[in-house]
């Protein structure tokens, strides 16, 4: 890296050099068996993947419903980019566990893995034969973390969840919003991105546990409980004050000034709590008056008072530039910058050169370049190896490697079914038009 | 608990009774904790993502020291309306968990010297504070790693360590607003560009009404360290930890970057709509809001089924029809025609009686949009425990969330006290870590350093 593009003190030899290749990573040999779909538990995975896991991924014949959940139902070289994204660096079979001789080799494999996930209906591992006491039974040291709606049990134990039922039933939707509008959504499925981070957070205590003890463990983790853990201040005040939370739009209630506002050519956030940052702003703007009147910051937030100065805010940002108040936010200390939007962050220098956003050659879908998942670790960098694969891509390689099974064999459970490949007449579940037959396929 | 409670609409009882057994909340203080052997200085500052990130690590049992300067964390005063409790805001005594509150003038000589020690000591070190100011102080990664090769050194900054913008604006503090702005979800939330029915003054960028980007920010900054311990229980090595928050968001921002990449166009902002899949919505009822889905075609025919409305199956017959952005409005208005009818409850009811019908075309799922209130009343969420009210020697009658990870069955995270007063834990925290008896420590005291 170049040390120009840091402060000073900051060790320019830690993060140099663009490719996060020549170092380690945390989660080498840590194997991860997926019995997932959707966007949830695959993430979960996904996470684990790009900091080094070898996570390999179960579908059955109809594959993750993600192939066919798309923008405007819209597909790239016959691939569904809803799959895409939280589906990187993964081993692909096609071998639905729950058929009996499916199992035994499922079993097999959990022999010799380190975690197993599963974000189905609560009981469903168990009605395969397959819930952690079996786990267990093979692998004294597998974590089994299960993801669900409300989780195994419990009064609503069952009940399906969607990314939009958990923001709805955790009240994240609910305080989300204008004032006097309704309730919005997230514009992403955070609900469901945000579980599988906690999930992949639960696994990293769990394996940090078992190298300390050689245990391992069952992890019932609830989508809905996870987004109520996440609104702050929300359940105290309405404990405190009987009172729910109202939506403010882009105003923080318990943050001021905080907020985003109008300029002459787009819309800034900014935000200056702290007393140097405030006086940085009114300095700013020329108002030391605004200074001495809310010098408290307990003051400012009062809602009138919140309100008033908000105001004073606006009518000042809405004669500037963008570019003007990052650049006085810059001079006097306090918090503002614009909304990017994708197009900024897939062309940003500053992302690119951090590996936030990595380019990389994809054997079956060409060049790529997107999000790479945070943190940055000088140490054991997260990285982008390959794509989301055709159903049952990995299938022969898995067997060979992990359980080596011989070829004949793998031949004789492809006939009887056990294990499948793509149904060449669903293009979402096929390899992109035009391939060779051979980019891509790994050799055991 | 009684049965019925446990085994709930569990389509598996006895799975559901084992899983009660391996995860009841009841037990949890009797079983070990996964990280009691890490020790954690938390020295973050007016940020939510560096308080979330240790709160996560003390619910798995790390030794959290939170440093604050004397006269505490400006985070303390981050708090709806102004609204204290004694030295704390809620959103404090909420992120308070389990930590030991001690304080500490990092800027002051002797101030310095008492930082090192600790992170001599210390797995890992989270700071917040504007890049270049632990530098500065000689207190920045370099220094400390030499003392301590194992430290984990986290920084948690909206712009980051380095890269173009973490220069442009070191001068600049971290806040929530600015991780959600620069965190991509935001320029795609909010209500829909091209509703005609949405007032142009709402057509704008909107934040998650919670602090989204201080505790996703915390959330992958926590991720970072335990993956960091992992290696380091391996290798014996530390590593900088560099977690910036807009960074969480934008990795998680759907397909958003993906179709950029694909087909060169942006998505727009959907509000409740969403252009990969649809009904999948809010919709107005008479008691609220509630969500409705009947995505694929056979569950769309269900919907069009319960609704008594089969000419809208004929005019959306296909996922093709009901994806795009000026048919989706006419969709919602129409369901909205029917939905508004009824309450939440009755829709419910109607949905559960149409799946069973043994001809049904296939499922339709709904569930209110729960206020705060709402939840706090549920059955299910004091069945596991969800929240944790006390009655606290510093704070009163609180109630918090409990930690998510409360429902693992070796290493269950937990909630053992709330939060504690600015500096109450100064006495026996340098006592034990350094050594430091009465004496000294009032000299310290009145030097103004703690």
């Amino acid at each position: 890296m170049d040390r120009g593009k840091s402060h000073p003190g900051f060790p320019g030899d830690l993060f140099d050099g663009n490719s996060p290749f020549g170092k380690p990573e945390a989660l080498k040999g840590v194997r991860v068996l997926e019995v997932c779909s959707v966007v949830l538990g695959p993430a979960a995975c996904d996470y684990l993947a790009e900091f080094g896991a070898e996570v390999i991924k179960f579908e059955g014949q109809k594959g993750d419903q993600m192939r066919f959940v798309t923008p405007y139902a819209w597909f790239w070289k016959g691939m569904s980019p809803g799959l895409e994204i939280e589906n990187h660096n993964k081993y692909w079979m096609g071998m639905h566990v729950g058929n009996p001789r499916a199992r035994e080799l499922f079993l097999d494999l959990v022999k010799k893995a380190d975690v197993v996930v599963d974000n189905l209906t609560p009981g469903r591992m168990a009605r395969w034969g397959l819930d952690y006491r079996d786990l267990k039974k093979v692998n004294k040291g597998i974590i089994h973390l299960h993801v669900s709606g409300y989780g195994s049990w419990g009064p609503w134990t069952g009940r399906t969840s969607y990314d939009a039922v958990a923001q709805s039933m955790g009240a994240l939707a609910p305080i989300t919003g204008f004032e006097n509008r309704g309730p919005i959504k997230s514009g992403v499925w955070i609900a469901d991105w945000l579980t599988g981070l906690m999930c992949a957070n639960a696994i990293l205590s769990a394996l940090n546990y078992r190298e300390r003890t050689g245990e391992g463990q069952f992890i019932d983790y609830l989508q809905v409980e996870n987004v109520i853990r996440f609104l702050d201040w929300t359940w105290l005040y309405a404990f405190r004050t009987g009172e729910d939370r109202p939506r403010s739009g882009n105003r923080d209630l318990a943050v001021c000034p905080s907020d985003l506002f109008d300029c002459l050519d787009g819309r800034v956030a900014l935000a200056a709590f702290g007393e140097e940052e405030f006086r940085g702003l009114c300095t700013a703007m020329g108002r030391s008056d605004l200074l001495e009147k809310y010098a408290d910051p307990l003051q400012r937030l009062e809602d009138g008072n919140a309100r008033a100065l908000l105001g004073q805010i606006a009518g000042w940002t809405g004669n500037r530039r963008v570019e003007e108040v990052e650049a006085l936010g810059d001079l006097h200390g306090f918090g503002a910058s614009r909304v990017l939007e994708a197009k900024d962050v897939y062309h940003g220098e500053h992302f690119r050169e951090r590996g936030a956003v990595q380019g990389y050659e994809d054997p079956l879908y060409g060049p790529m370049a997107q999000p790479c998942y945070p943190p940055v670790m000088s140490g054991t960098p997260s990285r982008l190896k390959w794509s989301c694969r055709p159903l049952g891509f990995d299938n022969r390689y898995v067997l060979k490697k992990v359980l080596g099974l011989p070829d004949g064999e793998i031949t004789r459970l492809e006939d009887q079914g056990v294990i499948f490949r793509w149904n060449p007449k669903v293009p979402s579940q096929c390899p992109p038009p035009g391939w060779d037959g051979k980019s891509g396929v790994r050799q055991a | 608990m009684e049965d019925a409670k446990i085994v709930g609409l569990s389509t598996h009882p006895e799975y559901a009774r084992w899983a009660h057994r391996e995860t009841d909340p009841g037990d949890i203080f009797r079983k070990p904790e996964a990280l009691d052997d890490m020790l954690v200085l938390d020295a973050s500052h007016g940020s939510f993502a560096g308080l979330f990130a240790s709160s996560l690590l003390a619910e798995m049992g790390a030794e959290v020291i939170r440093v604050e300067p004397p006269g505490g964390d400006i985070a303390r005063k981050m708090t709806p309306y102004g609204m204290m409790i004694g030295d704390a805001g809620l959103g404090y005594i909420t992120e308070g968990r389990n930590k030991f509150h001690i304080t500490l003038d990092i800027a002051a000589e002797e101030g310095k010297e008492l930082f090192r020690k600790f992170a001599r000591k210390a797995d890992v070190l989270i700071h917040t504070f504007k890049p270049g100011t632990l530098e500065s102080l000689g207190l920045g990664y370099g220094p400390l790693r030499e003392e301590n090769p194992g430290l984990i050194f986290t920084a948690i900054h909206t712009y980051g360590q380095f890269g173009a913008d973490a220069v442009r604006h070191s001068n600049q503090p971290g806040y929530d607003i600015l991780d959600q702005a620069r965190g991509v979800i935001m320029s795609v939330t909010g209500e829909p560009d091209l509703d005609p029915a949405v007032p142009r003054e709402y057509k704008k960028p909107l934040k998650q009404g919670n602090w989204m980007g201080w505790y996703a920010g915390g959330a992958w900054a926590a991720f970072g360290i335990q993956m960091a311990m992992f290696h380091k229980r391996r290798t014996g090595m530390g590593q900088f930890v560099d977690a910036s928050p807009p960074e969480g968001l934008m990795a998680i921002s759907n397909y958003v970057m993906q179709y950029f990449h694909m087909s060169g166009k942006q998505m727009p902002r959907a509000g409740n709509y969403d252009y990969a899949v649809f009904p999948y919505t809010y919709v107005k009822c008479k008691d609220g809001f509630t969500f409705i889905s009947g995505f694929s075609d056979a569950n769309w025919s269900a919907l069009c089924e319960i609704m008594s409305r089969p000419d809208l199956l004929e005019r959306f017959p296909t996922i093709r029809e009901r994806l795009t952005p000026e048919n989706q409005p006419v969709i919602q208005h129409e369901i909205e025609q029917f939905t508004e009818g009824y309450t939440s409850d009755e829709i419910q009811e109607m949905i559960t009686v149409y799946g069973k019908k043994p001809d049904k075309k296939g499922t339709v799922v709904t569930g209110r949009l729960e206020t705060p209130g709402d939840v706090l009343q549920r059955e299910h969420w004091s069945a596991r425990e969800t929240f944790v009210r006390r009655n606290d020697p510093h704070y009163g009658e609180i109630l918090i969330p409990n930690s998510s990870f409360k429902s693992m069955s070796g290493t269950p995270g937990r909630v053992k006290w709330a939060c504690r007063p600015i500096g109450a834990d100064n006495e026996s925290v340098y006592r034990k870590h350094l050594g430091l008896d009465g004496h000294r420590l009032k000299a310290l005291k009145e030097a103004g350093i703690v």
